[in-house]
């Protein structure tokens, strides 16, 4: 049996080979030519990451506008305007923005309410009520931080918001495992 | 001695001119003095044609057509002026399967939004430093995807050399591979790794 096996096993290892026919490319380094070596000094990573830190964006219109498109993305899903992945892909997109901008433009705790969205998003396989109940709960929790202009953290509202949008994902997870 | 960044075209394709300028705000502060933008899909594609810059920071970009479609198209299109170009990918996605999704268009490298200063530089760094092979086939064309290449290696290659032999299946019961679980998640609550535990056969 196990002689068996490894003859088969060799066949197919041997199938694999023929069909495999990749060629292997080294291009010259560009980047290194022109910019040489030596790396950059740590007082010019500190300036850029103040930079960074201090920037003035305002990110209000800016995450009022993805929080539009988010809403315009749930009516869809609602109405069956769009369906199934298409569906989701809709609300995904926005949520990664306030996500990933959130973050980088004095809003971490809108980034953290995008984050739960988009890794629940990245679940879920269809589109239902109980699902869209739980997108709305976070596009509110969104406008909600927007509206009182919260930047940062939130203290203990914004753990007590993140908390309860976790646990809304954890125990949807657990219904649709159950059924 | 350090960097020149002052040497390099840096084109940054984005979804919103926030994001652009902040990010062309970090690049100027590394040295790099000539950023520019591109937004979207097809904007993206034109500009990079026309700069042929010498590195590429793409954003996830909306559908239809996104950052990933974006980078194979320099990575296949005949018109592309350098498929071999370093594109970083920033984007808020940071799931696995996002990663490999971008892997397979052809990325070189993945970097997550929010990014800290540090972070973009050394995906920069990984570029000058540790470059990627180019690997074409019938159905991929872009930086070697596996991530860690044995340069060091001088052996011969075992799998050009010798005939694979099959390697002997040992059957676990349910029961068995229960009972190690255990213990290592008793070894885990104790303080040991999960290496600390011999996985016998049988």
């Amino acid at each position: 049996m196990a002689e068996q096996q490894g003859k088969g096993g060799a066949q197919n290892f041997m199938d694999q080979k023929k069909v495999r026919n990749a060629e292997l490319l080294i291009p010259p380094n560009q980047l290194k030519a022109k910019i040489g070596s030596g790396g950059i000094d740590e007082t010019v990573l500190v300036k850029a990451q103040e930079l960074l830190e201090n920037n003035t964006i305002d990110f209000k219109p800016i995450a009022l506008m993805l929080v539009d498109v988010l809403h315009e993305a749930i009516a869809d899903a609602k109405s069956g305007a769009t369906v199934g992945e298409k569906a989701i892909e809709g609300m995904l997109y926005p949520a990664m923005q306030l996500k990933a901008q959130g973050g980088m433009f004095h809003y971490p705790l809108i980034s953290e309410i995008a984050n739960i969205l988009v890794n629940f998003l990245e679940t879920v396989v269809f589109v239902d009520k109980d699902m869209l109940d739980i997108v709305v709960a976070h596009k509110m929790s969104i406008n909600a931080v927007l509206g009182s202009q919260i930047k940062g953290d939130g203290g203990k509202v914004g753990r007590e918001l993140r908390d309860a949008l976790l646990d809304a994902c954890s125990r949807f997870y657990k219904t649709r495992k159950n059924s | 001695m350090s960097y020149q960044f002052r040497n390099i075209t840096v084109l940054i394709v984005e979804s919103n001119k926030a994001m652009f300028d902040i990010t062309k705000q970090v690049l100027i502060a590394f040295g790099v003095n000539q950023v520019y933008s591109a937004y979207g899909y097809e904007e993206g594609f034109e500009t990079f044609c026309r700069l042929n810059p010498d590195l590429v920071i793409i954003d996830w970009l909306e559908e239809p057509h996104n950052g990933l479609e974006l980078t194979k198209r320099i990575r296949t299109d005949e018109k592309s002026t350098n498929p071999f170009c370093p594109v970083v990918l920033m984007t808020g996605f940071s799931q696995k399967k996002r990663v490999l999704q971008a892997r397979d268009s052809g990325i070189t490298e993945f970097l997550v939004k929010p990014y800290t200063a540090r972070a973009l530089y050394q995906k920069i760094e990984q570029l000058v430093e540790r470059p990627r092979h180019f690997v074409k086939s019938e159905n991929y064309f872009g930086p070697d995807r596996r991530r860690k290449r044995e340069e060091e290696y001088k052996g011969p290659d075992r799998r050009t050399t010798e005939q694979p032999v099959a390697r002997p299946v040992t059957q676990v019961s349910m029961s068995t591979a229960l009972q190690k679980a255990k213990d290592i998640k008793r070894k885990h609550e104790q303080g040991g790794t999960p290496d600390d535990i011999k996985m016998e056969d049988g």
